[in-house]
């Protein structure tokens, strides 16, 4: 049987709404209250009709016990916020290459590379924007090798990122001779340079399953902006936790603007550096 | 040197860790002189319920901030009835931090707490009642003030009403207003009772 092709037809009742709430946030621990059921109910609309299903309850039934469960990554791919841009916040780049990263390096001897971690990943402004802050501001780049690892949860906006094409708007802060620089003109936008496309690891995590997570260790600058604010108060607790563990003794956490680890979790010190206020692992943390 | 690409993070395989991870090794792992093997098993054992009382009395002992915080996030996502109780035991601790650790991690569980908030509200320990309160303040239930109606109706202790009567005055409604009267009838001679009463009644009227 073919499914109606209009969505407007399917109707999720306040049951069905709260069945996939709970389960959402048990997957990926992304909490949608009531004031984003119009956002919500339209993508479970899209995913019930493109999926051949008639209603909530069939596509409820593909999306828990599909093995694969490649249907719960498009959906949750759909559900995931990917606004960005390029030096967005940037005090917080200045604040890596002009204090952390010389503090990390004057107690470090030489030999393993610096690991920064940037989650999430989106379509890899940050990223992109780690890489070229480094490169043009941070002497210490001569002496030390740097790693930097992106990840989201969203598979094709880790497609996008690795691909590295960008509109006008998302690098509308870059000055232009970094622009001139980094990035080559193409139909409608810009394209990040293949050796930057090159020297960041896009990676697929989910940040509230453990099992995603337990291999990424030993970094020493976490950044996870504006991401925590779309978790309830137990999954950011969980989340900083699990950013306690990824980080050697000593580094760092970088957080939004409107976020603040105080009000989430009291196992990190507070830093306040001239550029930005940032969270560090106790040195004798183990 | 320069920019480098990382070679991708692989899954830890099953065989190289040290021990294989089945609750009985995770707890084991609990009492590991490494705080991030303490950290790691408290963690997982999110996945074993049965867990809940060797992870109870682990907090109870344990000095690693990191580490309680971690048991608190599991306590609190296994949230049954044997974490309750053992959340609640820590209430009675004459640990300052444990008390309050234990009250933050109560207060994520609304669902969970509310079948034993009449008691806690009536416990022996005035101290514990307070600490009731104190959950109220945050709790995201329809009983909240309710509750707190029948607190300041019927308990005894001056600091528990009082307590009460300050989360009254934000959420409370023209329900609360006849046993807000009544309170101040009751402890008469206690002026930060009127004054708190007095407060919350004004709110009321004021919508």
């Amino acid at each position: 049987m073919r499914a109606d092709p209009d969505v407007t037809r399917i109707t999720i009742s306040e049951e069905e709404f709260r069945k996939f709430q709970e389960y959402f946030y048990r997957k990926t621990g992304i909490q949608f209250d009531a004031s984003k059921r119009y956002f919500v109910d339209k993508r479970l609309s899209e995913r019930i009709r493109d999926t051949g299903n008639e209603s909530f309850r069939g596509y409820f039934t593909l999306l828990r016990f599909q093995a694969s469960g490649e249907e719960l990554q498009t959906l949750t791919n759909l559900m995931t916020v990917n606004e960005t841009y390029f030096f967005r916040e940037d005090y917080q780049f200045r604040c890596l290459v002009d204090s952390i990263l010389p503090e990390l390096t004057a107690r470090r001897a030489p030999g393993r590379p610096i690991r920064i971690w940037s989650i999430p990943s989106s379509s890899g402004e940050e990223a992109y924007s780690i890489a070229i802050h480094l490169l043009e501001y941070w002497r210490g780049l001569a002496d030390w090798d740097v790693e930097i690892i992106s990840s989201d949860i969203d598979t094709g906006i880790l497609a996008r990122a690795r691909r590295g094409l960008y509109s006008e708007r998302s690098v509308q802060n870059v000055p232009a001779p970094l622009r001139r620089k980094y990035f080559t003109r193409t139909d409608g936008g810009y394209q990040i340079g293949e050796e930057l496309r090159g020297a960041v690891a896009f990676t697929r995590v989910n940040l509230s399953e453990p099992a995603d997570t337990r291999p990424y260790r030993d970094f020493d600058v976490v950044f996870c902006r504006n991401l925590l604010i779309y978790f309830d108060e137990l999954s950011r607790k969980a989340a900083a936790e699990t950013f306690f563990d990824a980080l050697r003794p000593g580094g760092f956490v970088l957080l939004g603007h409107s976020e603040s680890m105080s009000r989430i979790s009291n196992i990190y010190r507070i830093r306040k550096f001239p550029e930005a206020i940032v969270y560090q692992k106790p040195q004798e943390g183990r | 040197m320069a920019l480098i690409k990382a070679p991708q993070s692989q899954p830890v395989n099953e065989d190289e860790r040290r021990h294989a991870r089945t609750a009985r090794d995770l707890m084991a792992d609990l009492a590991a002189a490494d705080a991030a093997t303490r950290r790691w098993a408290a963690r997982d054992l999110a996945a074993f319920p049965e867990a809940v009382a060797v992870l109870v009395a682990r907090l109870k002992v344990e000095a690693e901030v990191s580490v309680r915080e971690v048991i608190l996030t599991t306590l609190t996502r296994l949230g049954d009835d044997l974490a309750i109780a053992g959340l609640v035991d820590c209430l009675r601790s004459e640990d300052a931090a444990l008390r309050n650790e234990a009250l933050e991690a109560m207060k994520q569980l609304p669902e969970e707490v509310a079948p034993i908030m009449r008691g806690l509200l009536r416990d022996g320990d005035p101290d514990v009642r307070i600490f009731a309160v104190n959950i109220l303040e945050s709790l995201r239930h329809p009983e909240v003030e309710a509750w707190l109606i029948d607190v300041i109706q019927h308990d005894p202790h001056v600091n528990v009403c009082a307590t009460a009567v300050d989360l009254l005055g934000e959420v409370g409604s023209d329900r609360a207003r006849e046993a807000l009267l009544g309170l101040k009838a009751r402890f008469a001679q206690e002026p930060y009772v009127q004054f708190a009463a007095s407060l919350a009644l004004r709110r009321i009227d004021e919508g």
